[in-house]
């Protein structure tokens, strides 16, 4: 009972204080508190997995990131990290993201036990299933559909499943036994595998009318061509003077490519570029530097690369030269032979919009760069000759027939394997969803007060925000020269807990219950950060999803005490020194749940 | 500031304690200010950070609430010299300096021990001062005098250095019968001394206390040989050493261990510990008996000027929110030279008594104390108003105490309410730590603040019939200026639900708290 007061409403981020929370506010403060797994497009639990890779627990680590992204060894070594730049030590924190990525690999490198396959949610519903392509998503969809109940056949082009991890992905980043032991778990749940069996439109057409739902992830095969110049009526050139970047990548895979002579261009600033410029300098033993030069071109600048900073150093390490700001304009031959690659420079225009910045060539700066096998690596496109005449795209992976569907790079284009998984798992869902009838397996923001660590424990001091990082070790040149051996080496077990512990576990939330709180601020005196803010108004979107405060240092004015998920630790300190018990330590995670599970 | 990375589970204050508890104030006051470390030790020397920027707190530690009027004029000059001529009354007896530069503390601590006095461990995470009954000598329902145990108990654990490094405080209190008119039951320790047949001793209580999560003190022995309780409280002490939580803080108190292990755990420990000091346990007993000494009222100090057992008589001095100059205190001192026994006394209502005088000398010396500027009259009423420093100086406070103290004043001094005067006490207090015992009050008020439609407002929550085994209930919150309504109402309320001698408390209890949120909500 209270005198009636007129009080601004209690604000609340999730909409309910335990339990599930299904409102477009639950996601959104989901997504702000928990930016990692937000950025990945497999929704990873990142924080969870940390978490238990923190606590010592690797096979639970690979376990949750066997669940969300289907390839936890491939991915830690080749994901291309969205989550790490969306990571809150890389707001503000000068040791840079946590390294989520070489974290999910160190769960894969010290498994205790062999991983097993995951177990399905729903009874077998008798429906059957192709999937056209044993690449990352098709494998993927293959996998989740199996799950779902359904029988799913796997068509394969080549005799071997794994598509571009194991064409497009040079074995010294991405070595085979790791490719093929996460490929076999996820055949052994269950999947009819077809090798070998070539998907034309007729054969489509015969599968659409056999199964009940058909997927198209055969991904992008084909490679955009490069229009250059070519001295007029010159002879054909030599058989392997040009070569496209991903028929490389395939060749030098399976040994096909062993020495290359002379001087080598790669054209591009994609990952396929890059894994194919230091393919070659390793077929041409040119890592330890003794004869021609392997060069990457880029038109843009190295910022526009899709290589990390500490790619683009092991590069030049291995003598790899990049030249940015240049754009090919023709070939130059040589006796019938292919000499060199004629180049124009370019100047950056900046403009005010944020997007890429236009290049404008410099008139006059033509160059000819020494070239005697130029490699082709601009991106790749799909092969729609798969399709019989009149299927088109749909809405989202939907076509214009009801039981053909796309996924992967098929749809949406050159992309990379962490968005080939969850292409794979959002058709699997789809699909289910089209063929059931209804949504059976949803994901749900889950709500859980954590009673268990009553003290708001979760072993978190500033300190372990502030450590410094240990690096990657790597195999040192002459090693990688040698015997293609794999470049990074992964932690090693004692390196782990450096790495995990700077996690801030953004799953974990602790918030204040502003009926129960008597603004003694002693919260904010203990806060090793400011993290905890008096604020006089909170900024909320239609949803109720706060999305900003109005801070205040004036007792007066503070309308709430209001702790800042994006600026918390997850210390408990602040739960500790509250003498009223308003903050509470609670846990948001996405969660599956499952109609009328088996 | 430097980030330590050894991640043990301990708290920031455990790994500042574990490099030392001893600073070099001459040193700090050359260079004009206090490291964070050096305001945590400091503490140990009874300093704390006051609300106002670079001024200190400093608190002189007064075993068993009494000092000689020597000490007294000794620290009225501290004050003066250093503090502004300020002092404050502690609700433990003690006596506080608040305006304090960081360059004064060293001379100040010099100064002081001229005459005896110390502030050391005022403060810090120590055997606090131990307190006793005001009327400890001469209290017509006394079992023994307990204010040298209480006093010789200070000695001992104070000296004690293995005990300098406690989990947090550690807060002893004597009574001198089960009045527990010293507060016993929400003290870490309470005594209170006890008639066994023709035998006096002492009923051990532990694990009471106030601040954020009120505990009342349970039983530990409920008889102990007058001589055995120095080593009994000592043992307790290595059982809090050991056993108290040196990672949260805010859980680390004596009444968090008892609560945790169980009375009888942890009586099994301090036997362990007294039989591995080679201390006596024999005359030690936990099981309940009949209480044989003179029966007592529910509130034997709720009177005025008296004459003791002793035949000496004892004048009370309130003292306004229990910050007074330095100049009346050394003139109370001198009444004491004057008239009495050449010592002042401090209660934990911070007041302060003259003993020993001569009971025709009475009104004179109320008289000169009335010429003071104080009242002599009002003790344990409604208008004996107990309300912590607050927002004046303390920086944990969230409310200005003392602004309600004035504002109830006004309510509880109308004639309506004079037949009820000595049937309630108000405490009030800014923040959760309670330093004025709000919920062992008949009406007691924390501090708080109230939010709006924006920003936010002083106010306070009330509770209603505390006692110190029962704390009070939850009435409701309130913003400061609608408390004096608050309490009209509730006041009211009380006089036409009470039988003759009942106290607010004892009416709550009977009638519940309804038809007091009633008056005040309706």
């Amino acid at each position: 009972m209270n005198y009636p007061y007129c009080k601004a409403t209690n604000p609340t981020e999730y909409s309910v204080v335990e339990g599930l929370g299904e409102t477009a506010k639950d996601q959104k403060t989901l997504a702000k508190d928990i930016p990692c797994q937000a950025a990945c497009p497999a929704k990873t639990d990142v924080p969870g997995y940390i978490e238990q890779i923190a606590r010592g627990d690797l096979d639970a680590a690979y376990r949750i990131n066997q669940e969300c992204n289907v390839f936890p060894g491939v991915l830690g070594r080749i994901c291309t990290r969205p989550c790490e730049d969306a990571c809150r030590h890389h707001w503000t924190n000068t040791n840079g993201p946590v390294q989520i990525c070489h974290l999910k690999r160190s769960s894969a490198d010290h498994l205790s036990r062999p991983p097993t396959a995951l177990p399905g949610w729903f009874p077998k519903t008798g429906k059957r299933i192709a999937v056209i392509g044993g690449g990352p998503a098709g494998l993927t969809a293959a996998r989740e559909l199996i799950r779902y109940g359904h029988a799913v056949t796997l068509f394969e082009r080549r005799t071997t499943l794994g598509g571009m991890m194991l064409d497009g992905i040079p074995r010294f980043r991405l070595p085979l036994p790791t490719i093929k032991a996460e490929i076999a778990l996820i055949v052994s749940s269950g999947i009819d595998v077809r090798t070998g069996e070539c998907i034309d439109a007729a054969r489509l057409t015969e599968l659409e009318a056999d199964y009940d739902a058909v997927v198209v992830a055969t991904g992008t095969t084909l490679p955009r061509p490069l229009e250059l110049d070519r001295p007029t009526a010159s002879p054909p050139l030599p058989a392997g003077s040009i070569i496209p970047g991903l028929d490389f990548m395939k060749a030098y895979n399976d040994g096909q490519v062993t020495g290359l002579k002379g001087d080598v261009v790669v054209i591009g600033g994609g990952f396929t570029a890059v894994d194919c410029a230091r393919s070659c300098a390793r077929a041409a033993k040119r890592l330890l530097g003794d004869g021609g030069e392997v060069s990457i071109m880029y038109r843009r600048t190295e910022h526009h690369m899709a290589a990390e900073l500490e790619e683009l150093e092991e590069i030049r390490l291995e003598n790899i030269q990049v030249r940015t700001l240049v754009t090919p304009l023709g070939l130059v031959t040589e006796n019938g032979a292919l000499s060199g690659v004629r180049f124009i420079r370019n100047k950056v225009q900046e403009t005010a919009s944020t997007g890429k910045p236009a290049i404008l060539p410099i008139e006059g700066s033509e160059f000819v760069q020494p070239c005697h096998t130029l490699i082709v690596a601009i991106g790749q496109e799909q092969d729609r000759s798969l399709l019989p005449a009149g299927l088109t795209a749909g809405e989202g992976q939907k076509t214009n027939r009801p039981k053909i569907f796309f996924a992967g790079e098929f749809l949406t284009g050159s992309s990379d394997v962490i968005h080939a998984v969850a292409q794979g798992k959002a058709v699997a869902s789809e699909i289910d969803r089209v063929l059931m009838g209804v949504e059976r397996k949803k994901n749900h923001v889950t709500i859980e007060q954590m009673r268990h660590m009553g003290d708001g424990e979760t072993g978190r001091q500033r300190a372990h925000d502030l450590q410094s990082p240990a690096p990657m070790p790597l195999t040192d040149i002459p090693g990688r020269a040698r015997d293609n051996a794999e470049v990074e080496q992964g932690f090693t077990k004692e390196g782990i807990p450096v790495a995990a512990t700077r996690c801030y576990l953004c799953h974990y939330k602790y918030s204040i219950d502003n009926d129960l709180c008597i603004h003694c601020d002693w919260c904010i005196e203990v806060a090793p950060r400011a993290c905890i803010k008096k604020v006089s108004r909170l900024c909320t979107d239609a949803d109720g999803f706060i999305q900003d405060y109005v801070e205040t240092d004036v007792s007066a004015k503070a309308t709430f005490i209001h702790i800042d998920s994006d600026a918390c630790i997850r210390c408990g300190k602040c739960l500790r020194v509250c003498p009223v018990g308003a903050i509470t330590m609670r846990k948001a995670s996405l969660t599956p749940c499952l109609a009328n599970p088996s | 500031m430097q980030w330590k990375s050894n991640f043990e589970r301990q708290s920031e204050e455990e790994e500042i304690k574990a490099h030392g508890l001893t600073l070099d104030f001459d040193e700090i006051a050359r260079r004009g200010a206090m490291s964070k470390e050096e305001k945590l030790i400091g503490k140990w020397y009874g300093v704390y950070a006051s609300r106002h920027p670079g001024q200190h707190m400093a608190r002189v530690v007064i075993p068993g609430g009494v000092i000689s009027t020597t000490q007294a004029r000794n620290i009225a000059g501290v004050a003066e010299r250093h503090g502004q001529g300020r002092l404050n009354l502690t609700t433990r007896q003690a006596i506080q300096f608040h305006w304090l530069k960081v360059g004064a503390l060293p001379d100040l601590f010099r100064e002081l021990a001229e005459d005896g006095n110390t502030t050391f461990h005022g403060c810090g995470d120590v055997v606090r001062a131990v307190t006793a009954c005001p009327m400890a000598e001469s209290c017509p329902y006394k079992r023994l005098n307990v204010r040298p145990w209480a006093i010789r108990t200070q000695k001992a654990l104070n000296d004690s250095r293995d005990l300098d490094n406690l989990p947090r405080k550690f807060k002893i209190t004597f009574s001198g019968c089960p009045a527990a008119c010293a507060q016993p039951y929400m003290n870490c320790v309470g005594h209170i001394a006890v008639q066994r047949g023709s035998e006096c001793g002492f009923k051990v209580v532990i694990g009471g206390g106030m601040g954020w999560e009120a505990y009342v003190a349970q039983e530990l022995f409920s008889f102990v040989p007058e001589a055995r309780i120095i080593q009994v409280t000592r043992a307790i002490a290595l059982l809090y050493r050991d056993h108290g939580d040196r990672f949260n803080r805010q859980k680390s108190r004596l009444k968090f261990v008892v609560a945790r292990l169980g009375i009888e755990a942890c009586r099994q420990k301090i036997l362990a510990y007294l039989q591995q000091e080679g201390a006596d346990t024999a005359g030690l007993s936990w099981t309940p008996f009949e209480e044989s000494g003179r029966p007592f009222p529910d509130r034997p100090l709720a009177l005025d000027s008296t004459v003791g057992t002793d035949g000496r008589g004892i004048v009370r001095v309130m003292i306004h929110q229990g910050e007074l100059d330095h100049r009346p205190f050394r003139a109370l001192a001198e009444l004491a030279d004057i008239y009495g026994d050449q010592k002042l006394y401090t209660t934990n209502r911070q007041n302060i008594e003259i003993h020993g005088l001569e009971p025709a000398k009475i009104p004179e010396v109320e008289h000169a104390v009335h010429t003071l500027g104080f009242e002599t009259d009002g003790f344990y009423t409604l208008r004996d108003m107990v309300a912590c420093v607050g927002t004046t100086y303390c920086p944990k406070a969230v409310a200005t105490t003392r602004d309600l103290h004035a504002l109830l004043q006004a309510v509880v001094r109308k004639p309506e309410f004079a037949a009820i005067q000595k049937q309630a006490i108000i405490n009030i207090t800014g923040c959760p730590n309670s330093c004025s015992p709000y919920r062992i009050a008949d009406l007691g008020f924390r501090g708080m603040r109230i939010r709006e439609e924006t920003g936010s407002v002083e106010g306070f929550e009330c509770t209603l019939g505390g006692d110190q085994q029962k704390h009070g209930q939850k009435l409701g919150e309130f913003k400061t200026p609608d408390i004096p309504e608050v309490v009209h109402h509730v006041l009211t309320t009380f006089i036409h639900l009470r039988t003759p001698a009942e106290t607010l408390t004892r009416t709550v209890n009977r009638v519940g708290i309804a038809p007091f949120q009633k008056a005040v909500f309706s």
